[in-house]
């Protein structure tokens, strides 16, 4: 038993922290008004290849790093903590579903790119209604040399910026996952209108569009991706939480009012103490789900949908709070506030609210309890 | 990083078991005699076990049924026995310690005050110097188990020109001992009467009585209400002990209730709350264990318990609908009872107001959240640089 972080884990943290606060500059997001475009995500995209972060999840046969998720969290925690726009997350989701779904072949062969840098991916998952479960409205029939897509994802995350998007479709009434190129025929991407403006989110649609079928089944391989989502996100959660709350503990005593420091008052400094007890505990439960996946611990479902509810309940939390200290400031464009506030929000929606991993979690108790 | 507990085979766990079969329903003097007590304790009182044992034996006393000494004389093993060691002289230890570890003597905390609990260092309780002995006068109130115990750790003033935080003492005194008058106060839970007030009309004490120096009570008090704490952060309804949210998900689902959608999603977002802080209080051990500066899980932890503690016996009841408003210590199925009185959810609901009372408020426990770990300023005490004779609490 050691719930401590290894002095490699630490390294790592530490690495990722420097270059994100060195590289990281939120400015132009902080100009009224603007998108998800006024940051130069290119440059900044081939520095982090050229890290090696689109390599951190891709199998070594694959010529990544297959680094643990405990690994991966560490820098995952600090794209959370600087609210960076790094485009990871649709890269990491396409690498876990081929991980998943594909065959060996398709494993090595799809992800030997991505971990080069040369290939970004998305994966395209949810309905109009952001349901990771239903059956999706993507319908695949097979062609002369392959199969072909029809119909529409939504929330694809990244993208905009991906050469491959991973897609989950219905076949003969089964759920599917397919690869498709970024350039071909009868795709077309649509960015939304996300109002997380350091993440990319599109539609994607389909018509008669060429795929390449994952050979094992999505019903098997999604528990596992949606687990790493999870993780990924609590984990992002985790770390932003912790940033707003050392930054509003910081306005908090500097800000003077009624000839005192606003952190002397109690009704600032209980919500304050109160989010620090709650960032502890997220921090912690990221950490066991992603030891829990890592060891195919046979509560690691629960792990990270655990997780995943608590940081993200404890990020919309503390990202409210954040601005409620800062007063009339915090709610203003030029502030980041509002970024931490809305990738907080943003993150719980993505793969359903708090409340759906409660669901999760009993249901899991019952089936374990049966 | 390792989640994992110390397994089955883990040889501290045989011999911890091997000595639980032998002995079925072992005494508390027999427990003692092991050093099973007070396990993290040095030899000759404990085994100086590491939290990984600690974590063992708590789990091996749930599995052989025995109710944790613990339980019992809480003040004596966990808050306060320990200040001996640290502060303690030879003779006071050998006197003291034995029978409080085999729970023949029980001890009980004198420090809250009628004129105010939270700000306790401004206590009026005097202690005046004769020679050998000291003299004490003053009224403690809200003590628990006053009224069973032979032993009070006793705080009081011997310097009322010093700050009120300089000028404390703090003596292990017999209850036994004249002018001093126990009577006990029912709770609302009227289980037992929880606690006491305490009258001290001229009670002698002996000098060799006395812990660490004339002006050590305030650091020693501290330390045992952090340690207090640190017990309480565990994420039982009862202060850390008692029945949890696991317990009240198997109870829920064993009876059915989970199916009431009302009850279901509430159930799971406190099913998630209590394996947090389950994970945070390992995190702390283990931070001991790698021999890390305590970190700031166990103020945290009481401050997230405690409250979590009410809302989960508070879920158990509403569960019942009306039938859950009648006396009754099965509102559902609880397979561990080694929590002894505390594993009863009936218990845990009717207590559950003190959970954020005893220990420190809710209130005062953000402020050592916000001032001490976030270092945000300090309330503002006019009182705090006064010699305490000339400070307002002195005079009401
Ligand atoms: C079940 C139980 C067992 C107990 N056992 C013992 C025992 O064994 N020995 C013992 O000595 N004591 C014991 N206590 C007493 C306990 O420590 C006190 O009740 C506690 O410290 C609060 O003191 P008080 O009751 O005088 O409330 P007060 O100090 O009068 O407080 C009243 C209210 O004011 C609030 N308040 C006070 N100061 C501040 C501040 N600075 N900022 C914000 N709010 C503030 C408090 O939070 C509380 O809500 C026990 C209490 C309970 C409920």
């Amino acid at each position: 038993m050691n719930f401590n972080l290894s002095d490699d884990n630490l390294a790592l943290r530490d690495a990722a922290a420097d270059f994100l606060t060195n590289e990281i500059d939120l400015a132009p997001l902080l100009v009224p008004g603007s998108t998800a475009d006024a940051i130069d995500r290119e440059s900044l995209w081939a520095k982090v290849a050229g890290l090696g972060w689109p390599a951190l999840a891709v199998p070594e046969s694959a010529g990544g790093l297959g680094m643990s998720l405990l690994d991966l969290v560490m820098v995952v925690g600090e794209i959370g903590r600087t609210v960076a726009p790094v485009a990871l997350l649709g890269t990491l989701a396409g690498t876990w579903a081929i991980t998943a779904a594909g065959s060996d072949e398709q494993r090595d062969r799809l992800l030997g790119p991505v971990a080069a840098g040369q290939c970004r991916l998305a994966l395209a998952a949810a309905d109009a209604t952001g349901f990771h479960g239903a059956i999706p409205s993507v319908r695949a029939t097979p062609s002369a040399d392959g199969y072909i897509l029809e119909g529409e994802s939504h929330f694809v995350v990244d993208a905009p910026e991906a050469d491959r998007i991973v897609c989950i479709a219905v076949l003969d009434g089964e759920r599917r996952a397919f690869v498709v190129d970024a350039d071909a025929a009868g795709l077309a991407v649509e960015q939304v209108d996300w109002r997380d403006i350091t993440r990319k989110v599109a539609i994607v649609r389909f018509s008669a569009t060429p795929a390449e079928r994952l050979e094992g089944g999505w019903d098997a391989a999604w528990p596992d991706v949606r687990d790493r989502l999870y993780l990924y996100l609590a984990a992002e959660s985790a770390a932003g939480s912790h940033a707003v709350l050392d930054e509003a503990v910081e306005y908090a005593k500097q800000r003077r009012a009624f000839g005192k420091p606003i952190g002397q008052f109690q009704a600032i400094k209980h919500q304050l103490a109160e989010i620090a007890g709650q960032v502890e505990l997220a921090d912690v439960g990221v950490q066991y789900a992603a030891w829990a996946l890592d060891n195919r611990d046979p509560r690691a479902s629960l792990a990270a949908a655990m997780a995943q509810a608590y940081a993200s309940d404890t990020y919309r939390n503390a990202t409210h709070r954040n601005i409620q200290v800062f007063g009339a400031i915090g709610f203003t464009w030029e502030m980041k506030n509002h970024l931490f506030y809305k990738r907080a929000r943003c993150n719980a929606a993505l793969l359903g609210e708090s409340a759906h991993q409660h669901e999760e979690v009993v249901a899991m108790l019952e089936a374990e309890a049966a | 990083m390792d989640f994992t507990l110390p397994a089955e085979d883990d040889p501290r766990r045989i011999e911890i078991r091997s000595f639980f079969e032998d002995h079925p329903g072992a005494s508390y003097a027999q427990l003692a005699e092991r050093g099973y007590t007070a396990p993290n304790w040095p030899a000759p009182w404990g085994i100086s076990a590491d939290p990984e044992t600690m974590i063992v034996l708590e789990q091996e006393y749930a599995r052989a049924g025995i109710a944790h000494p613990m339980t019992f004389n809480l003040i004596a093993i966990n808050q306060c026995g320990q200040s001996l060691l640290k502060w303690g002289t030879d003779d006071q230890r050998k006197e003291l310690l034995p029978p409080a570890l085999r729970c023949e003597a029980r001890w009980c905390m004198l420090f809250s005050e009628p004129s105010g609990g939270s700000d306790l260092a401004g206590l009026r309780t005097t202690a005046r110097r004769e020679g050998d002995e000291y003299v004490v006068n003053g009224q403690k109130i809200w003590n628990s188990s006053a009224n069973i115990a032979s032993h009070g750790v006793l705080l009081a003033r011997t310097d009322s020109t010093a700050p009120k935080h300089k000028g404390l003492t703090q003596f292990v005194i017999d209850m036994k001992t004249p002018g001093v008058t126990v009577r006990p106060i029912v709770d609302m839970s009227g289980e037992e009467s929880e606690y006491c007030e305490v009258f001290l009309d001229e009670v002698r004490i002996p000098v060799s009585r006395r812990l660490g120096e004339e002006g050590d009570g305030w650091r020693i008090t501290l330390e045992q209400l952090q340690t207090e704490r640190q017990s309480m952060t565990k994420p039982g309804a009862i202060w850390g002990g008692g029945p949890t949210a696991r317990e009240l998900l198997d109870g829920l689902i064993a009876t059915g209730r989970i199916k009431d959608p009302v009850i279901r999603g509430e159930a799971g977002r406190l099913y998630v709350e209590g394996e947090m802080l389950r994970l945070m209080s390992a995190r702390h051990l283990s931070n001991k264990i790698n021999g890390r500066p305590a970190g700031p899980e166990g103020s945290f932890g009481k401050m997230i318990a405690s409250p979590h503690g009410q809302a989960i016996s508070d879920l158990a009841k509403r569960s019942q609908g009306p039938a859950g408003m009648i006396r009754n210590p099965d509102v559902l199925p609880l397979p561990d009872k080694h929590f002894g009185r505390f594993s009863n959810w009936d218990y845990a609901y009717w207590f559950a107001p003190a959970g954020t009372l005893g220990v420190g408020t809710q209130e005062i426990l953000k402020n050592a959240v916000s001032e001490r770990i976030l270092g945000l300023p300090r309330e503002d005490d006019p009182d705090i640089k006064l010699p305490f004779d000339r400070t307002r609490r002195a005079a009401a």
